[in-house]
């Protein structure tokens, strides 16, 4: 510890902390440009110069460390007029053009002019004009460098923190221009970090140039929906039309100003006309607006005709934590039937193995916790495009307290470059590769890990064996083995793709538990793809367990694909559907095509019109995040409030209502009626779910984090199975391994209505291994037939450098060209070809 | 008894009645004070008037206007609505700032000349139309169309005068004759013209 004065008030800090950050934790703060706490320090721009005791010169005070009794003085004459002068200098070389520029209003510029700055500018040479006219960078990103003010904090955001690095300066001094290479257009992850680092208007959205002032929005601060990293964002409106989303300095989340190309640019999709306003009822093979009355009453007249367990509701995960807790009640409670999920995509088995593994029904753990481990261990998620975010604090949190990354996984991703060791295992074989690390830790820790649960699992295996079931060299498991024993904390974090394709979950709690007995700190945290699927399985939205992960009373229920099985059997008489597009989403397009049919009533409530949507019987307008309260459950367990920014469309109602309108209608005791608001539901989700105790309620929404240690229900881990360590045998016929998941600029409807994630992402694309094309004869951009058992789609092809060979990738969420006609029910990892032309 | 004679005179002459007729006479022959607004002539404010709004264009034609809203931040009545847009012809940028909608309640709006003064491109200015009666609601918005017609009354003009005019009934609109000024009040000896 450094004791020292600022501004005669004695403090202590730690040492080697800035005297920027001492003084803020004095009270004092001082103005900066170049510095950003997430970015490397610079020290370029001189704002935050400083008059320390004892020294005659000024100094800045981003980039100097504390010592031991100094004197620092923040606000003397000296600084006041050094500052002055700094925004003199940096003001002779500005456009001034503030009456058109978008910044206006929120400039760092403008704002400490007009505190610290000199009244009267005395330089009278012509300023540097680097252009006449704004370029655009990016369909998204349009630049004027007239108005740098060369902080460089867009070159190093987006190699420090985007690990893009596709920004780089022109020239010297005031010269100096930051700018793509030759000013082209950018072929990046098109995340808008520039332009909200940017402290002046250098760089602009394309979305929102000349639409409007910062100060004629209506805004709302609430959780982004793309993903389960669970950003604070505010989502901005003018005259009804939402007009941008931000995370500023100001909204203060654990994202700071971090959000991905989804979440900056791709909330347009409420302004879309083809939003539901109206409940539809089929008749005559129609769909016809009706009023809310009589939909209800259909429900309610289709309800009463049906057994218990012919009745099934499938939810997005997308929904609030109330709705979901509210759906499972009304489902269990009212109905009485366990016959609910919260995803159509993989099976209640695997989230379940998945859960138990990755301890989902434990205490929350955040990223930043995650991220003070020696050691953290990337497996079964493509996290640059499926948590673009997490990514972020992965890459810089790992760079600034010089942590090793490690990845795992099947595709190459923007990640790696940040990796020490990467490998990469073919499809379905994660629990092959983590075998083979555990393998390698119990062989040279043998006495001390017989005891492990699970660990018996192991013998017979060696690893020249599961080198070849995961295609990973035996060199890089042992080197990933090395390194995890060596390190005194693991992070190991957890993607989805090990609940899509149903492998390494076994594999994953063996090796936590090796760690853990060889007395490391392991620490792991899930990645998700949808905003709140941690909450889904915390409010019992399974249909396996309950409410806290709390044993059912009665039977378990079906998952979404035994609830389709039995719809093609023609015994599902009623299937409720929210905000979830079955048959663009489950993995067996043709077979879920034919189960719906059979259903005996479909009711879908959604914001859009989907492809289940158009062949319900009654579709119910919903109403998006915007338009609702309630709390979402980050993948760390961060529960975070969600609040409305407008009333739902035309007719539409909160999916809240509707929902607990239905429970009403059943139940028999009358608990779904009375006043039932976000609110109640929380102080009854409270009761239920233990680890919801620690959140708190004000008028600024419900927070907190989840606690652990409450569990009811301790998930099942299962060990290391044989399925998971056998070779993948080759076929002649179909020679690819079909892989999907999210896109960076795609992940679901809600993009696919987002015109501007259209333009970065026009049509669906497969990403193939370069070499693997120049051999096959097929070029980037050629437009190819993608064949399976299953089916078969048209694509344009991209090639990627450093793939595996044999594996492509379809995200899963193209509106056209859903990947899902390419599945087999019971196929985890389809095989493909891939043949040129339309 | 001299004072009783010229009572007696006065009386039997009506003195004093012909010396009132003769300020009546006076003022009848004299010039009449009174406008002949609207049907003939009309009021030329000074420069200095402050009344309907008006949107200008430079040289070229183009609109001054860059839709900074820094008039809807100045006005204290909140009276103007500018909602920018790019327009696709630019020759700024890729495609310059305007107005998509420039709007003014005339009924909210004070006259206090704060958005002209907030202007940073002088495109809005407070025009001399103050004929602003209408029998609806409706008319006391102006809009971006309307403000930019130019005034009937040049800039640099020189008020203060009466001026003639037509009265156009079927349009409901006075249309001033610049040219055919009229001294609406006389200087005398000693007093200024100037103003």
């Amino acid at each position: 510890m450094v004791t020292l004065k600022v501004n005669g008030k004695e403090i202590s800090v730690a040492d080697g902390t800035l005297i920027l950050d001492a003084a803020k934790e004095a009270g004092f703060v001082i103005p900066t440009f170049c510095y950003q706490a997430e970015l490397s320090s610079l020290g370029s721009c001189r704002m935050c110069i400083i008059e320390i005791g004892g020294q005659k010169k000024l100094q800045p005070a981003c980039i100097t460390p504390v010592l031991q009794d100094m004197e620092i003085s923040t606000e003397t004459e000296q600084v006041e007029d050094a500052r002055a002068s700094m925004l003199e200098f940096l003001l002779s070389n500005h456009a001034l053009d503030c009456p058109v520029c978008d910044k206006a209003g929120e400039c760092e510029l403008q704002d400490m002019v007009h505190k610290h700055g000199p009244r009267k500018g005395r330089f009278a040479e012509m300023r540097e004009t680097f252009h006449v006219k704004d370029y655009p960078l990016s369909p998204v990103i349009v630049k004027n460098s007239n108005r740098c003010v060369q902080c460089m904090r867009c070159v190093r955001v987006c190699k420090e923190v985007v690990g893009r690095g596709v920004l780089g300066t022109i020239g010297r001094g005031a010269h100096q221009e930051e700018t793509s290479f030759l000013k082209g257009e950018l072929d990046c992850d098109h995340c808008g970090m520039c332009i909200e680092v940017c402290p002046v208007g250098c760089f602009m959205r394309r979305p929102y140039r000349y639409k409007s002032r910062p100060w004629d929005l209506n805004s709302t601060k609430t959780v982004c929906q793309y993903c389960a990293t669970g950003c604070i964002t505010k989502i901005e409106e003018r005259d009804g039309e939402v007009i941008r989303s931000i995370a500023s300095k100001d909204t203060e989340g654990f994202n700071g100003r971090m959000l991905c190309s989804r979440g900056r640019f791709g909330h347009d999709f409420l302004n879309n006309e083809e939003r539901l306003t109206t409940p539809l009822l089929r008749v005559n093979g129609t769909l016809e607006p009706v009023s809310w009355d009589k939909a209800l009453d259909v429900i309610k007249d289709k309800l009463k005709k049906s057994q218990p367990d012919r009745v099934g509701a499938v939810a997005s995960a997308r929904l609030t934590n109330e709705e979901l807790y509210m759906l499972q009640k009304v489902m269990r409670e009212g109905v009485g039937s366990s016959n609910v999920d919260a995803s159509s995509r993989w099976s209640a088995g695997d989230s379940e193995a998945f859960i138990a593994a990755t301890a989902i029904d434990g205490a929350g753990l955040s990223i930043d916790n995650c991220m003070e481990a020696d050691t953290i261990f990337v497996v079964g998620s493509h996290i640059s495009d499926e948590n673009p975010v997490t990514d972020y604090m992965v890459r810089y949190l790992s760079a600034s307290r010089r942590k090793t990354v490690m990845v795992a996984s099947v595709r190459p991703m923007k990640l790696d470059r940040s990796a020490q060791i990467t490998a990469r295992h073919m499809p379905g074989r994660l629990g092959a590769f983590l075998a083979g690390v555990t393998l390698k830790l119990y062989e040279e820790n043998k006495t001390k890990l017989s005891g492990v649960k699970g660990v018996k699992s192991l013998d017979g295996l060696s690893i020249d064996k599961l080198s070849k079931a995961s295609g990973v060299a035996p060199g890089d498991i042992e080197a990933i083995a090395k390194k995890l024993s060596s390190s005194q904390s693991v992070s190991i974090m957890a993607g989805t793709d090990m609940i899509r394709l149903g492998d390494g979950t076994g594999g994953l709690c063996l090796l936590s538990d090796i760690l853990k007995t060889l007395d490391k700190r392991v620490f792991v945290l899930p990645l998700l793809d949808r905003s709140n699927q941690r909450g889904a399985w915390d409010m019992g939205a399974h249909p396996n367990f309950g409410p806290g992960y709390s044993e059912l009373k009665g039977d378990t229920g079906l998952d979404c694909g035994a609830m389709l099985e039995k719809a093609s059997k023609g015994e599902m008489d009623l299937l409720y559907v929210i905000g979830d597009d079955i048959l663009a989403m489950y993995p067996d397009r043709a077979f879920a095509e034919g189960a719906i049919e059979k259903v005996g009533f479909l009711v879908v409530q959604d914001i859009f019109l989907s492809d289940t949507g158009k062949v319900a019987d009654l579709v119910l307008p919903g109403a998006s995040f915007v338009e609702k309260t309630g709390t979402v459950t980050n993948q760390e367990g961060r529960v975070q409030p969600i609040k409305p920014l407008r009333k739902p469309l035309g007719k539409a109602r909160e999916d809240l209502n509707i929902i607990a309108d239905i429970g009403s209608m059943i139940s028999k005791n009358g608990s779904f009626t009375g006043d039932i608001t976000a609110e109640t539901v929380m102080e009854d989700i409270k009761k239920d779910v233990p680890m919801y105790g620690d959140v708190e309620c004000d008028e600024q929404g419900c927070r907190g984090f989840l606690i652990g240690g409450v569990a009811r229900r301790s998930l099942k881990c299962i060990s290391v199975g044989e399925e998971d360590t056998t070779e993948l045998k080759e076929n002649k016929k179909y020679p690819y391994y079909l892989v999907t998941g999210n896109h960076l600029f795609g992940s679901g409807t809600l993009t696919g209505s987002s015109s501007m994630l259209r333009k970065l992402i026009k049509e669906p694309t497969i990403e193939m291994c370069i070499e693997e094309a120049k051999s096959s004869g097929l070029t980037d951009g050629d437009m190819v037939t993608v064949e399976s058992d299953g089916g078969n789609g048209k694509y344009r092809l991209q090639t990627r450098k450093k793939s595996s060979s044999k594996v492509v990738f379809i995200a899963e969420n193209f509106n056209e060209g859903s990947v899902n006609r390419l599945y087999k029910i019971g196929e985890r990892v389809p095989r493909v070809s891939v043949n040129k032309g339309a | 008894m001299v004072d009783i004679i010229k009572t007696v005179i006065t009386r039997v002459l009506f003195l004093d009645f012909i010396k009132g007729l003769l300020v009546t006479l006076k003022y009848t022959l004299s010039r009449s004070i009174t406008l002949k607004y609207p049907d003939h002539e009309t009021w030329i404010p000074y420069e200095r008037f402050r009344g309907e709004h008006k949107l200008h264009r430079n040289e070229d034609g183009r609109e001054l206007c860059v839709a900074c809203e820094l008039c809807v931040a100045a006005c204290p009545t909140d009276c103007i609505t500018v909602v920018p847009m790019e327009d696709e012809t630019g020759r700024r940028g890729i495609n310059d700032r305007v107005a998509k909608v420039w709007e003014v309640n005339l009924v909210r709006c004070l006259y206090c000349g704060y958005c002209e003064d907030a202007c940073p491109t002088t495109a809005v200015r407070l025009s001399r139309g103050f004929e602003l009666a209408c029998t609806d609601l409706d008319g006391t918005i102006r809009e971006r169309e309307a403000l930019l017609t130019e005034s009937p009354i040049p800039e640099h003009y020189e008020g203060g005068v009466v001026v003639k005019a037509k009265y156009i009934r079927k349009l409901i609109q006075i249309k001033p004759e610049l040219w055919k000024q009229k001294d609406w009040w006389p200087a005398k000896p000693g007093r200024s013209k100037k103003r």
